[in-house]
């Protein structure tokens, strides 16, 4: 039950055909000779009106009648035990209807400042708050540990002790499988051997006409979306409960639920219509939403429980930061040989500091050992942020990689380019973005400005993976007045997967993205993906570009005896349908629809596996910046940045080039602005907030270019792949190296903030002044 | 107050009996159930909460975006507060459109709040002289999603679009624009009826209750982000209702500035420009556009901050502060205003009336230097302000203030005489900053380490220098020096 078709596959236009197997009810996939009408456009989005008129519905402004207000009171103890509570003031205290432990029976470990101890409800949010101060709470105070390089050390206080850690029930701390393998707070090593054993690699590099070897570091970076985690919990019944989400996944919010309060899936309803971003840390339900609901189910009233900008900060995620011991050598003809990389970083109470993906993913090395271990420190957990562990990584990799080039007297892309000889993707985007930044122009010599105000480019590779993910189910509905509305359960977290359901529909039912209306971010619908690993797209549109594609032989189904002509002659196109050799055997859309048995019908489309099955694709970009760095005061100004893309094909030209600015935006506030500090004494954050932790503004902007690459593998009826994480990636380094071109030094450790350009100038010029 | 506040929110007539210490966010999203305005920090750095306030002028009515998060409800009374949903009509208006076309929305929830502000720079003479303008306007937006490219496009894609054919003059008067962007859709009818119906509500009068602890509010930007919701309980004594405190005059060569002038009248002001010619490139520095609309003179120098950016530059100014408790008036140096971490020569119920310079003379040279990580929404790292009356190469005087590096707002007494009647050359200011660092004392905090505040105080001081003279000596010199 299976066809063959041929696909036209490549890079831009350099095409080859190639032949493909698809199941008889899927659609041939859209190839590089495909001329579409809106896929591959600038389609703006549909959900556009809402969202500039105010209209759009966000967690936040979700208004309930008898709707509650929930605050937590939070540890400002950064280690300590809970010996008891006495809520009894606050219990009495005004409009107050509800209050619970997190954790029921005490005593209670704490371990980092803001962590959730209780939750009170009240008739209003400033009662709740008033409330708090009236709650007793006699901490045994313990020793802490903050930092990360204090925390390695065997004599280091113990963030977590064997006892606690067989707890399961907290979804964000470490389960047990977790922390095997944990000595004091340092969990692994993760060993990652390729090309032999890691003698082998000591003497590739020992044998190499040129090594370099540094020690970089990042630093935790939160996630400051725009609008805060949160939700707003209401019960219809004891037995069913609806959740107003802020997050990426309203099914694993949902998963998480049903599974603490032991309830079946069905009777959960996670709902997100809108969302103010997530960037990887709003998945699951969080301790915030468990006890919304718990708050909820107590006080018999819906519960709105939204974080302020602090609690954002502290407790909900972050990027690890990171310490990379990295080992690269290359000979003389400028072949890379071998590569080590040790590498630690904290998560604070939580885990996944690994930052080795670039280190093994982009360079054609024969020898690679990388050693990564996570610490735990007392500090707010982690949480997946947009290309997890790659921007750190690529931080270190792509300057080492930079000082090779330039201790070997080689062109840094030049460099780059002999050692990705085997990616075509990779050997086409040097030469875009060479064109385009005017590399041939660079003075090859650093620090060749005189004066004080210095420019210079540097460019850095990235690399992010191919993610999709099966199982998703999409419905269409077509009524008998013509309408269509695909319905998915998926969430729109800002990439715009609303309009591209609208323009993937519309494309097959040859009608206009705006004729389409869509229903998202409700978990009682088809299954679907949870925005993470940039796979939403990837995901979700084959099926429902599979599901479009059967509404239309449906509905040619429907037209062939009315027009008669075979349903094989007809076509779609501008909402009407007729038959390809004869245009004037046309009815519209609508007329069609109207003809119908029943009132409607409706399709559902399944996402399969890929037809071509890749072994982990990687996903390639690199990107060149251009900085003017004011020598004597250390400010380095972020001035062009150009940035080429593996997008696969590109369904909506618009909101990818958005995702590619925004992502490079992040990526310029990573690498200048951001940086989380802890009070070493007290392990408070001393900048929760947005006035001292900064994220790039407006006039932070550089000039962007993006080049997006249009690559076609035909591996999925629609061939998207995901953006969204890769254009973060690089940024960061390509500014070290284009600082480091400007200034003869090295900026080893981010942010590169003026101070640590200053001693980075000092310690080139032998320690001046 | 008694009598409850009235002002006109969006179409609508509002008269409220809530605390005027509210915060006019809250007042929206709770009371009046209008969540189009978000929340995403509430302390004036994100602009999610970004509304218009429209005040009656002579010409017309005046608006000027602003963070709601800050804005107390009581500085309502008889004015017109613009929401989102007030400028939404049948259609999207050209900014929204514009936004959407530029695919300048993503997650949206900034999304209002940059309509506000694109609309304000519509409305705005200044901002809308030019394109750079735009992403001035933005500059109290945070958007972490779009990377702010499209919302920049989006921006100048309106002004082409009804700016066009340079529609916009510089005698544009308030009712001409209002006038104006209602044919061009911008906003909705229901504005031309605005002034009439300002006019109708009579002004307040507060009486301070001297009997109940009160707390004074000029723009309110210092006093929310430290007390917050809190101060909807205090009994706060409005400043704006006091009148004649917000004027700028000359008078016997001398400037006068109402205290409760704001960052942004203050800098556009013609007597103003004339003595501090950049005054509008060193504001562009400060907070930002939302924020500078709000933020006072006064609040400045009270709020005592040892970074305040006003303050360092009142400082190099010689200026003089008159204090006023009931019918007694004094009058103290700024120089000498500062006592102490946020300590000063002030009784509790004295008001700061009137910040008092001599107009600078005519061969002297002003200068202000701000250095921060970001370039705007960014509190300095170390500021400067600098006076010099030179003849030629030779310094006659100099007046000399440093922020960031010490507990108080700082004037360096010691470096100006120093440079009294010294030449402008390499040798005297690397000595000056010799002296200048005897004088400091910075401490490392979050926005640098004190090595790292030592070392930008010489190169503030470098680039004073440079820049004033440039003539005279060049940058490089001091790597030759060094
Ligand atoms: C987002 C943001 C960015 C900022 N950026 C900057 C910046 O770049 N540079 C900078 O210098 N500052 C900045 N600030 C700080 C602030 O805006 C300024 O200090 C401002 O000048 C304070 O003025 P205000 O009128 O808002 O003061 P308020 O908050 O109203 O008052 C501050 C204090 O002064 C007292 N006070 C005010 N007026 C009088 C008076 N006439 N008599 C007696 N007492 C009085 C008040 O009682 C209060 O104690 C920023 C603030 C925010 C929120
Ligand atoms: S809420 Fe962030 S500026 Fe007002
Ligand atoms: S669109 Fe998400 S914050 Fe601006």
């Amino acid at each position: 039950m299976s066809k063959q078709v041929n696909l036209s596959v490549g890079i831009q236009d350099n095409l080859r055909e190639i032949t493909v197997e698809i199941p008889d009810e899927a659609p041939r996939p859209w190839d590089g000779t495909d001329k579409l009408k809106y896929i591959g456009g600038r389609v703006s989005r549909v959900d556009g009106q809402e969202k500039t008129t105010g209209r759009a519905k966000f967690s936040s402004d979700i208004q309930l009648p008898g709707m509650l207000y929930a605050r937590f009171l939070r540890s400002p103890q950064p280690a300590a035990v809970v010996k008891s509570i006495d809520i009894s003031k606050a219990e009495s205290a005004p409009g107050v209807k509800a209050i619970l432990l997190v954790q029921e029976k005490l005593p209670m470990i704490v371990r980092f400042v803001g962590q959730e101890i209780l939750a009170v409800a009240a008739e209003t949010r400033q009662q709740a708050d008033d409330a708090l101060k009236l709650i007793e709470v006699v901490y045994r105070e313990r020793p802490f540990v903050t930092k990360t390089d204090e925390a390695r050390r065997a004599d280091s206080p113990v963030v977590f002790e064997q006892a606690v850690e067989e707890k399961k029930s907290e979804g964000d701390l470490p389960g047990a499988a977790a922390t095997a393998g944990q000595n004091g707070n340092v969990r692994g090593p993760q060993i990652r051997p390729k090309g032999g054993a890691p003698d082998k690699v000591d003497a590739a590099l020992a044998g190499s006409d040129a090594v370099v070897e540094a020690t970089y570091r990042t630093q935790v970076q939160t996630h400051s979306a725009m609008e805060t985690h949160g939700v707003v919990a209401q019960w219809q019944d004891l037995n069913h409960l609806t959740v107003w989400a802020s997050t990426q996944g309203t099914f694993t919010v949902r998963d998480e639920l049903a599974e603490v309060f032991e309830m079946p899936k069905s009777q959960i309803r996670v709902l997100t219509k809108h969302m103010g971003g997530g960037f990887g840390a709003k998945f699951g339900a969080g301790i915030y939403g468990v006890m919304a609901a718990k708050l909820a189910r107590q006080a018999n009233a819906p519960v709105r429980l939204m974080l302020d900008r602090k609690e954002e900060h502290l407790c909900v995620g972050n990027r690890p930061d990171s310490t990379q011991k990295l080992k690269v050598g290359a000979n003389s003809d400028g072949k890379l040989t071998a590569l080590k990389l040790l590498a630690y970083g904290t998560a604070g109470v939580g885990t996944g500091a690994g930052v080795s993906g670039p280190a093994r993913n982009i360079y054609e090395i024969e020898h690679i050992y990388s050693e990564e271990s996570d610490v735990f420190t007392n500090a707010g957990p982690g949480a997946a942020f947009r290309a997890p562990g790659h921007p750190q990584g690529a931080f270190a990799l792509e300057q080492a990689i930079d000082e090779l080039a330039y201790k070997l007297k080689i062109d840094p892309l030049a460099f780059r380019k002999t050692n990705t000889s085997k990616n075509e993707i990779r050997q086409v985007q040097y030469k875009l973005a060479a064109a385009k930044a005017n590399w041939a122009k660079r003075n090859s010599r650093p620090a060749a400005d005189s004066g004080p105000i210095k420019r210079g480019m540097g460019v850095a590779n990235s690399v992010w993976y191919y993610f999709y993910g099966t199982g998703f189910q999409a419905s269409i509905q077509v009524n008998s007045d013509g309408s269509v509305e695909p319905t998915n359960g998926v969430q729109d977290i800002g990439g715009g997967i609303t309009t591209i359901i609208a323009m993937v529909v519309a494309e097959e039912l040859g009608l206009k993205p705006t004729d389409i209306r869509v229903t998202i971010g409700d978990s009682d619908l088809g299954f679907g993906p949870a925005s993470g690993g940039s796979q939403t797209t990837a995901g979700i549109t084959p099926a429902v570009r599979d599901a479009a594609y059967r509404a239309r032989m449906r509905m040619f189904d429907i037209a062939a005896p009315l027009l008669g002509v075979s349903a094989e002659q007809l076509r779609a196109d501008e909402g009407r349908i007729f038959a390809k050799e004869d245009k004037n055997k046309s009815l519209t859309w609508k007329q069609v629809a109207s003809k119908m048995p029943g009132d409607k019908f409706t399709i559902v489309g399944e996402r399969f596996k890929d037809h071509i099955q890749t072994k982990p694709r990687t996903i390639a970009g690199v990107q060149v910046a251009e900085v003017e760095v004011d020598t004597e005061t250390g400010v380095v100004r972020v001035e062009r940045v150009v940035a080429v893309h593996d997008c696969g094909r590109p369904l909506d030209r618009l909101t990818l080039e958005s995702q590619i600015n925004g992502g490079i935006i992040q990526g310029i506030s990573y690498a200048l602005f951001e940086d989380r500090i802890l009070d070493r004494n007290t392990g408070i954050m001393v900048n929760a907030n947005l006035e001292q932790y900064k994220i790039a503004g407006s006039l932070d902007v550089p000039k962007i270019e993006s080049v997006i690459l249009d690559v076609n593998h035909g591996q999925s009826s629609t061939g998207a792949i995901g953006i969204g994480e890769p254009a973060t990636v690089p940024t960061a380094a390509a500014i070290a190296n284009a600082v480091f071109h400007a200034t003869g030094a090295r900026v080893r450790e981010l942010p590169m903030t003026p101070d640590r350009v200053l001693s980075a100038l000092e310690y080139k010029e032998g320690g001046t002044s | 107050m008694i009598g409850g506040i009235r002002f006109l929110l969006n179409d609508s007539d509002v008269l409220t009996d809530v605390a005027p210490g509210t915060l006019a966010l809250d007042f929206l999203r709770r009371d009046k159930r209008l969540v189009g305005t978000k929340e995403g920090c509430k302390e004036g750095d994100c602009g999610a909460c970004v509304v218009l306030v429209g005040e009656l002028f002579a010409g017309g009515v005046e608006y000027h975006p602003v963070t709601s998060c800050l804005l107390p409800l009581g500085e309502l009374h008889g004015k017109h507060l613009v929401t989102i949903e007030g400028l939404n009509r049948h259609a999207l208006s050209p900014v929204q459109q514009a936004i959407v076309d530029t695919g300048g929305s993503q997650c949206g929830f900034c999304t209002p709040g940059i309509v506000m502000s694109l609309t304000g720079f519509l409305l705005d003479p200044e901002t809308r002289k030019d394109a750079r303008g735009c992403k001035n306007a933005l500059g109290g937006n945070l958007c972490r999603c779009t990377g702010y490219a499209s919302l920049i496009r989006a921006g100048r894609q309106v002004l082409q679009k009804i700016g066009g054919n340079n529609i916009f003059t510089n005698e544009f008067s308030e009712n001409a624009t209002v006038q104006m962007l209602i044919e061009q859709q911008v906003l909705p009818a229901y504005f031309q009826s605005i002034p009439a119906r300002l006019k109708n509500i009579p002004a307040k009068v507060q009486r301070r209750d001297r009997a109940t602890p009160y707390c004074l509010v000029a723009g309110g930007t210092d006093l929310y982000v430290q007390k917050g919701d809190a101060l909807a309980n205090l009994n706060v004594h409005l400043l704006s209702r006091q009148s004649g405190l917000k004027q700028i005059k000359l008078s016997e060569k001398r400037v006068h500035i109402g205290p409760l002038t704001t960052f942004e009248a203050f800098a556009r002001h013609p007597i103003i420009n004339q003595s501090i010619p950049d005054i509008q490139k060193y504001s562009h520095y400060n907070a930002s556009w939302q924020v500078r609309n709000r933020a006072t003179i006064g609040g400045n120098i009270i709020n005592a901050s040892p970074i305040g950016d006003m303050t360092a530059l009142l400082l190099a100014l010689e200026s003089d502060l008159v204090f006023r408790a009931g019918r007694k008036q004094r009058t103290v140096a700024l120089k000498s205003f500062f006592t102490g971490y946020k300590l000063f020569d002030k009784a509790a119920d004295e008001i700061l009336t009137d910040v008092i310079f001599p107009v600078p003379d005519a061969g002297s040279k002003i200068n202000f230097e701000k250095v921060s990580k970001r370039q705007t929404l960014d509190i300095a790292t170390v500021n400067s302000g600098i006076k010099i009356v030179a003849d030629g190469a030779l310094i006659r005087k100099v007046e000399l203030s440093m922020g960031g590096v010490a507990p108080i707002p700082l004037f360096l007494k010691k470096t100006c005489d120093f440079l009294r009647n010294k030449r402008v050359m390499p040798e005297y200011i690397l000595q000056a900053n010799d002296i200048a660092q005897s004088e400091i004392s910075p401490i490392s905090d979050v926005r640098g380490s004190s090595e790292y505040k030592r070392l930008l105080v010489r190169q503030l001081l470098i680039a004073h220098f440079t820049k004033l003279f440039p003539e005279l000596i060049q940058v490089r010199a001091f790597y030759e020096a060094h």
